[in-house]
């Protein structure tokens, strides 16, 4: 059940990405963004202790539920707040970051903020605070195969040829184990029953206790109470949710050693 | 603020009775012990609403068979894109509710705004705000900056500001002080610095500390741990003139390597003189914490048999995924067991304790461990409904992968982790075998919502997609809902006024009021009231 909520909040989040695209648009131009100065570092370190802090780190290095945001691609492929402000402007309810309404010149200074960290982050030498690919290697490949193809049950699924042919280029590291733990990303189906008997399905939009809803593959949105239809959903992450409660340590390093030959 | 004596006299004479034996008579009007320790229908004056921390109330009105009929009777916007994560506190027809920075006087019949008190911008931690505590016709609000200001509850008006800890060191403060008599209990949060918890009393008068009591040796003692913070209001037994508390994780955080040991009292719970701060005795629920599992959970005070014994007993569904059920009276162990997925424990100890697995602390290649950091409980409010026996807690089952390495250090966090994948599930637990009697799914996430229960068989909560429910307590089945498009992260209350009950939530920004239609709720009261032979407000049923 629990890819669900993950995977009905997609759709909204990308609706938010293209909104929040064209206010950023109509409101600032690239042009009329404020220069970053040390001011404006400074300004947004302290908005960042007041609002972000608690879950991110002061340093924006991690903190309470909150990822570091010097690691991330979503950071990194930043440029002048494109992609930061509609996650702080519209937030991510489904992973517990909230929406923050503040003005412009506040969203500048902490997305100023932000990348003065990730820079000064990037350039230590040695002795990081984090998770390194490196600090990920200590599984034994052979092991994890035998993992994959026996008690994991994972070829009932995946194949290395397949879906997971060549996975270790297009994700690394802590990336990766975090998809290979629960694929948060994948999409449920399901097959709606209406009371006439006709079927219709698609990929599954939103559910509640109340209330069921499906994307159809003209994009059309529907939906209706659950106590009116039946329904049966395929909700393919719940086969990795499983499996959380059965694994040990060693497996999951083995898991990950394996992944990475998947060049 | 408007009064109505008609109501008020027959609570008043009640209270002076009560007022004249266990305290000097105080005003007449806002917060004294007697309300404390009988909270009239027609409050909700503490945190927990009473002292016990049961979080149930004993009114009947909207019961199983009409709660379906229950629609919105108002809604209060603060405005704010911050989260109302407050307990709302209701004494003389006024509910207190707050957001960091800010506090809101609401009428409770109307929904209107009566006053809005804004403290001065600062650097603190604007994480969350869990409402005020009252006393007589103060207020007093804890602060980002970790500062107790007292507002005059009339007005809004301050009347003195002092501090608790110094916010540059890494303080700040978000719980609603526990009033006992004339002491203001207040705690402190901060663990992303190695800092001392601890607890201080405060004069409700002139704001003056009357003791302090720390959970952890002065920072850099060798060998010993930082930490145990107290961010969430405790519980009271005025028979045994003892309240109890729970204490935070140890600092460094994720690395236990400078403090061996169990690192008392980190993730304890503490049974304190309220007069002297004195400790009377301890419970440790995570010897030496690794894994951020605060004991902070709300201390649940039920007297009732054990196992066919009397017993009066103190029950916690901790944020490390052990529910335990304890002697309050010297701290005993009577039950400890796991209320949902739980993998880092060896067994439990002669004592009752969960013994920490060494092989399940945080690794360079990284631990699986259930339940995450954020935990299978965390502040929401439990609740204790005494005819079924069940504690019904808002559980979150969920797996996390924790990391730490030297490079990592060994001040604040010194590690890192991350969620990997959780749920939201009502439980209700038998308190004398802990077994599950029953299981509510809450959807996938995290639901905030928290719970209360009713005399008349109804629990009250919300789902991870933002609708309240409305349960019955026997067997956990839906009976009425409402989505309210946002996620609800304080403890629902509930109160009567004028002869009409509210339910009381929040979402977001916005503050529910929910209630019978008013001719219905006018006809129960007016039944209620010839059968019983006394206005339904004028006191609460014990």
């Amino acid at each position: 059940m629990t890819a669900f909520a993950h995977d009905r909040f997609i759709s909204a989040a990308a609706a938010a990405v293209l909104l929040a695209g064209v206010s950023l648009a109509a409101q600032a131009p690239k042009t009329a963004s404020p220069a970053v100065t040390p001011g404006l570092v400074e300004s947004g370190g302290s908005l960042f202790i007041q609002r972000c802090a608690f879950c991110h780190g002061r340093d924006a290095g991690g903190g309470e539920t909150g990822p570091d945001l010097t690691r991330s691609k979503l950071v990194a492929g930043d440029v002048g707040g494109d992609k930061i402000l509609p996650v702080v402007r519209y937030g991510r309810p489904e992973k517990g970051m909230p929406r923050f309404d503040l003005p412009d010149s506040d969203l500048a200074a902490l997305v100023a903020f932000i990348h003065d960290q990730a820079t000064k982050a990037a350039s230590q030498n040695g002795g990081r605070r984090g998770v390194d690919v490196s600090d990920l290697q200590t599984g034994n490949a052979e092991a994890g195969k035998q993992y994959f193809y026996g008690a994991g049950k994972c070829a009932s699924c995946h194949s290395p040829t397949g879906d997971l042919s060549g996975i270790a280029e297009r994700f690394q590291g802590l990336q990766l184990e975090r998809r290979m733990l629960y694929p948060e990303h994948v999409k449920a189906r399901i097959v709606v029953t209406l009371p006439s008997g006709e079927t219709v399905s698609g990929e599954l939009a939103y559910r509640d206790e109340f209330t069921v809803a499906l994307r159809d593959s003209s994009g059309h949105y529907r939906s209706w109470a659950t106590n009116q239809v039946r329904y049966t959903i395929d909700a393919p992450a719940e086969a990795h949710a499983a499996l959380l409660g059965k694994y040990t340590d060693a497996d999951v390093h083995n898991l990950m050693a394996y992944l990475q030959t998947l060049r | 603020m408007t009064r109505r004596w008609s109501i008020f006299v027959p609570l008043f004479a009640a209270a002076m009775l009560v007022a004249l034996v266990v305290s000097p008579p105080s005003l007449a009007q806002g917060v004294d012990s007697a309300m404390l320790l009988h909270p009239p229908a027609d409050s909700w004056p503490g945190y927990h609403g009473d002292y016990s921390g049961q979080r149930h109330s004993p009114l009947t009105q909207i019961t199983p068979q009409n709660v379906a009929r229950m629609g919105l009777a108002w809604a209060f916007q603060t405005g704010q894109s911050g989260q109302l994560k407050c307990s709302p506190l209701l004494v003389d027809g006024v509910l207190y509710i707050t957001v960091p920075d800010n506090v809101w006087a609401v009428d409770a019949r109307s929904g209107h705004q009566i006053w809005h008190y804004r403290y001065p911008a600062n650097k603190g931690f604007h994480i969350g705000s869990r409402g005020v505590a009252m006393y007589e016709h103060w207020l007093y609000f804890m602060t980002p900056d970790a500062h107790l200001v007292c507002l005059n509850a009339y007005d809004g008006t301050v009347r003195w500001n002092i501090v608790i800890a110094d916010s540059q060191k890494g303080y700040w403060t978000t719980m609603t002080p526990l009033i006992v008599r004339n002491h203001v209990i207040a705690g402190v949060s901060g663990d992303f610095d190695n800092l001392a918890g601890f607890l201080k009393s405060i004069d409700p008068e002139t704001g003056e500390t009357q003791w302090r009591w720390d959970s952890t040796p002065p920072v850099g003692t060798p060998n010993a741990t930082s930490g145990g913070t107290t961010w969430m209001t405790g519980t009271f037994d005025p028979a045994l003139n003892l309240i109890y508390w729970g204490t935070g994780n140890p600092t460094p955080v994720l690395n236990g390597a400078t403090r061996p040991g169990d690192d008392l009292y980190t993730c304890s719970i503490v049974a304190l003189n309220p007069d002297t701060g004195k400790l009377a005795w301890a419970f440790q629920p995570s010897p030496h914490d690794t894994h951020d599992w605060d004991a902070v959970e709300t201390p649940v005070l039920v007297d009732g048999d054990f196992k066919g014994k009397p017993r009066k007993m103190l029950m916690q569904a901790s944020r490390n995924g052990y529910f335990f059920v304890l002697d309050r009276t010297n701290g005993e162990d009577l039950l400890t067991t796991t209320f949902g997925p739980v993998n880092w424990s060896l067994g439990v100890d002669q004592k009752g304790r969960p013994i920490p697995n060494p092989d399940k602390e945080p690794a360079r290649d990284g631990r699986l461990i259930a339940p995450d950091e954020g935990g299978l409980n965390n502040y929401r409010s439990p609740s204790f409904d005494a005819k079924t026996g069940l504690f019904i807690v808002d559980a979150r089952p969920s797996y996390g992968i924790y990391f730490a390495k030297p490079a990592d250090g060994t001040f604040g966090w010194a590690g890192a982790d991350y969620g990997v994948w959780s749920t939201s599930v009502l439980e209700a637990i038998d308190y004398q075998t802990g077994k599950i009697r029953w299981t509510h799914d809450l959807g996938p996430g995290d639901s905030g919502a928290g719970a209360l229960t009713t005399d008349s068989g109804l629990t009250f909560t919300g789902d991870a997609g933002g609708n309240v429910l409305a349960l019955r307590t026997a067997d956990g089945k839906t009976l009425w809902h409402a989505g309210t498009g946002g996620d609800m992260q304080s403890s629902p209350i509930t109160y009567e006024l004028d002869g009409r009950q509210y339910i009381v939530t929040s979402a977001e920004g916005v503050l529910f009021a929910w209630a019978l239609p008013e001719a219905t709720a006018a006809t129960l009261a007016h039944d209620h009231r010839s059968s019983h032979g006394v206005n339904s407000t004028s006191g609460r049923p014990r």
